[in-house]
């Protein structure tokens, strides 16, 4: 698509050579005119057709995806470049100095040809600029996603049939807007809403659960109920939009046997995965559960040792190469892998400051160390006071600068942004040599 | 003349130097911890005393029926649990008392097994497991290798710990036992004897076996095929009461674990839980556990003191640290009845080649406001 735009570029300068050279031949000028039209018609409207992205079943049981009909690795990274100071509401995508323009350049370089956007912004036409600008500067494509209203004051009402319709209204029409971007990739559901089934974040119900009094059973009917929404969503965008797939954001493999049962017409899985160096058994496990294929849609490692109280970039980058060995051991016909991983999106692209304290303004401006939650297998740092060695505002592959740069805080790439970019120039699935089982 | 000077020269510097070289290419044949008291040979000291140390009663020049030499050491462990512990144990050091804060240690490279000689007063004492290396601290150890638990036999027998394909460049730790008072609750009194490192070239690095079925997390109180400790002690921990030796109508067997949780937040986190570990106080950090692929389910028995107890979660693996669980599997919420009933956690399609987290219960206040008193037996891997 980046050729198309070449030509655009190329007919709209004969376009302005034929306003200069009025005395040329009637007949020419007319000729050229015409073809010029019809090009330019072919051009412009190929450059608005949706890019066909498909999931491929091969005769040995592994998956592909498929853009345009060839093979194509999610090499990605989850994308909400909130500058410093500002919070998760700050409207990035109507930034005039269009940060998307820097990264999208330092993405390419790295070998990123995916961005992961949880939900759109507001204004339609901001939101297809940056789609455009990543994909047809830098053949970078997005995935876009919806919450399905997990973050909704005061709670998700999933057993609610009108809020079920207003949540379906808001996808149907991002579906609508933008599926034919050529950029689009695919559609992504939800992001961990499945821990609301189980009660542990945003708990919902309606009559039908509070009559149960066995709460195995109540978790039960919560997975149904939410598991058949998503899946009538999923159905919804098949019938507008046959060009991309859409998956199911789920937080690690919770309630997938529900899945399995309640969502036929999701292509695949898009997982949210903390586990440290290894994914452990989730591939295989995933065939015995779900059998479709995954992307790893959250990974990654803080850079920040909470135990020693200082940033260690090769930490993270330790974490995060292993974990890409492990995604290219289980992409379709890699050897002993299950074949079932169409790739993976790191979390995140750069750091968030305003994370830790998302109600004090004043904090937003301050990168905070003080960890704000425990995982024992990112344990370079667990010994950490509490064991709290997980640091939400330092994940990003990409530090930000307080300092200015066309507007922007400077990047300034990590340890983690070359070794994963030297990893994808020869991805490697052997094992490195590390302290470990696993 | 210059030029044969320098050959000479080097000839000469090169010779101590090939010597030395020479030496380090062939390890000494074994290695002594401990052989009798006051032995030149004796490397290490038993000077680490854990958990109820004041449970623990030692003499080192025992000259009874030593399994060789003058001496043995015999151990008087009493189960009381003098510092509330529960457990206790000694570790031989070099120099004593170094808890990893100092330099001291040897280079062990080379030898291949550690082998020793013990025998219970009256046989069935068990010890939950004897260790090489694992001090942690400044300057810590490079290997930890346990074997355990292990029930001894009145008459001498000697043990191997495999220590092929381990690095042993660093060991401060060069051995130690631990035991428990729910292993013991009439305390034990044992021996040991001529504890040494030997090399022997033809032993093979040790893969972990599959264990074979049923594999018991608990059976009853001081059971030799007890497999996890209950150690991992989480959230609001000072809520949680253990007795691993309860007599209140046990399943099957002598005794059953009762456990009362008083939901009083004492660490402030709401919610408590325990995970059975292997080894003790495991999370993920110790490269153990145990290959259980052969098992297809894990059952055990639980019941309510009233009925009505709100279990949230009961567990098996996902342990997450450097050496995480292989997979794991979870059922929950349970509402437990007052009379033993059986409850299964399906593993059917689960990596159970690596289980640390032997098994796990956690509950809240949230759903037991009054707190929870419930009985848990026959915890097994079938």
């Amino acid at each position: 698509m980046k050729l198309s735009t070449n030509k655009r570029n190329t007919i709209e300068h004969q376009g302005t050579c034929h306003r200069d050279t009025g005395f040329k031949p009637v007949h020419w000028c007319t000729g050229a005119l015409v073809f010029l039209f019809f090009l330019s018609f072919l051009l412009g409207a190929s450059s608005q057709s949706a890019s066909k992205v498909s999931v491929r079943k091969l005769k040995n049981g592994h998956f592909q995806l498929l853009v345009n009909r060839k093979p194509y690795i999610i090499k990605g990274v989850c994308y909400n470049p909130i500058p410093i100071g500002k919070n998760h509401e700050s409207d990035w995508w109507s930034d005039p100095n269009k940060p998307w323009i820097v990264d999208g350049k330092l993405m390419k370089e790295m070998g990123i040809n995916t961005i992961r956007i949880y939900q759109p912004g507001d204004n339609p036409e901001e939101v297809k600029k940056v789609i455009r600008d990543l994909y047809e500067l830098y053949g970078i494509r997005t995935i876009l996603g919806n919450w399905l209203g997990f973050w909704e004051y005061p709670c998700p009402f999933y057993g609610d049939k009108d809020f079920q319709e207003r949540v379906k209204n808001e996808v149907t029409r991002m579906v609508e807007l933008y599926k034919d971007e050529p950029g689009v990739l695919l559609w992504i559901l939800g992001n961990e809403n499945n821990y609301s089934c189980l009660g542990r974040v945003n708990p919902w119900s309606n009559d039908e659960i509070d009559k149960e009094p066995d709460p195995q059973k109540k978790n039960s009917i919560r997975a149904r109920i939410y598991y058949s929404f998503v899946n009538d969503i999923a159905g919804k965008i098949h019938e507008i939009d046959p060009n991309h797939p859409v998956a199911l954001g789920n937080g690690e493999l919770l309630g997938l046997e529900s899945a399995n049962q309640y969502c036929p017409d999701i292509d695949l899985v898009a997982c949210i995965i903390y586990r440290g160096r290894t994914f452990g058994n989730l591939f295989n496990s995933l065939k015995a559960t779900f059998d479709r294929p995954v992307v790893i849609a959250e990974f990654g490692a803080d850079v920040y040792d909470a135990y020693l109280k200082k940033e260690d970039q090769n930490m993270q980058a330790f974490f995060l190469e292993s974990q890409w060995r492990q995604i290219y051991s289980n992409i379709a016909n890699a050897p002993q892998g299950a074949g079932n991983c169409l790739g993976g999106t790191i979390f995140e692209w750069s750091d968030e400051w305003w994370k830790h304290d998302e109600n004090n303004p004043d904090s937003w401006k301050v990168h905070d160390t003080e960890s704000n939650w425990s995982n024992g297998s990112y344990y370079f740092d667990i010994k950490a006071e509490g064991n709290k060695n997980m640091n939400e505002e330092w994940f990003g592959i990409v530090a930000l600068s307080e300092e200015l740069e066309d507007g922007l805080n400077k990047r300034i790439p990590r340890k983690a942004y070359y070794v994963i970019r030297e990893f994808w120039k020869n991805p490697t699935i052997k094992k490195p040599k590390v302290k470990g089982k696993k | 003349m210059k030029k044969i000077l320098a050959v000479m020269a080097v000839v000469f510097l090169a010779m101590p130097l090939c010597g030395w070289a020479q030496e380090e290419k062939v390890p000494p044949k074994e290695f002594v911890v401990y052989v009798d008291k006051n032995s030149r040979a004796n490397h290490y000291i038993p000077s680490g005393w854990m958990g109820d140390y004041g449970d623990i009663k030692m003499n080192d020049q025992f000259m009874e029926n030593p399994q060789d030499g003058i001496t043995s050491i015999e151990f008087k462990y009493s189960g009381k649990k003098s510092q509330g512990q529960g457990w206790a144990g000694v570790y031989w050091q070099n120099p004593a008392n170094n808890w990893g804060s100092k330099k001291g240690g040897f280079d062990l490279t080379g030898m291949t097994k550690l082998t020793f000689w013990a025998r219970g007063a009256k046989g069935g004492e068990v010890i939950q497991k004897f260790v090489v290396g694992g001090i942690k601290g400044t300057y810590p150890d490079t290997a930890e290798v346990e074997m355990g638990p292990v029930e001894l036999t009145d008459t001498w027998k000697q043990y191997t710990i495999n220590l092929a394909g381990r690095d042993l460049s660093y060991i401060n730790g060069g051995f130690c036992w631990v035991t428990t008072a729910d292993l013991n609750p009439e305390g034990c009194t044992f021996y040991i004897d001529n504890i040494k490192l030997e090399s022997d070239p033809t032993l093979k690095p040790e893969a972990k076996k599959q264990e074979s079925m049923p594999f018991y997390v608990y059976a009853d109180r001081s059971t030799v095929g007890n497999h996890f400790i209950p150690s991992g002690w989480m959230g609001d921990y000072g809520d949680i009461k253990y007795d691993g030796a309860s007599k209140e109508d046990p399943y099957l067997g002598d005794s059953c674990v009762k456990i009362i949780y008083n939901s009083k937040a004492t660490q402030g986190a709401r919610w408590a839980g325990i995970y059975w570990q292997n080894p003790a106080n495991n999370w993920g950090n110790v490269d153990a556990g145990f290959d259980l692929s052969k098992a297809t389910k894990l059952s055990f028995w639980a019941r309510g003191e009233k009925g009505g107890e709100r279990i949230e979660e009961f567990k098996v693996g996902g342990i997450m640290g450097e050496y995480s669980d292989s997979d794991s599997a979870s059922i929950g919420p349970v509402i437990l009845n007052k009379e033993w009933t059986q409850y299964t956690i399906d593993l059917k399609g689960k990596d159970l080649s690596y289980i640390i987290g032997g098994f796990c219960w956690a509950t809240n206040i949230d759903n037991n406001p009054e707190g929870a008193t419930f009985y848990l037996d026959e915890i097994k891997y079938e």
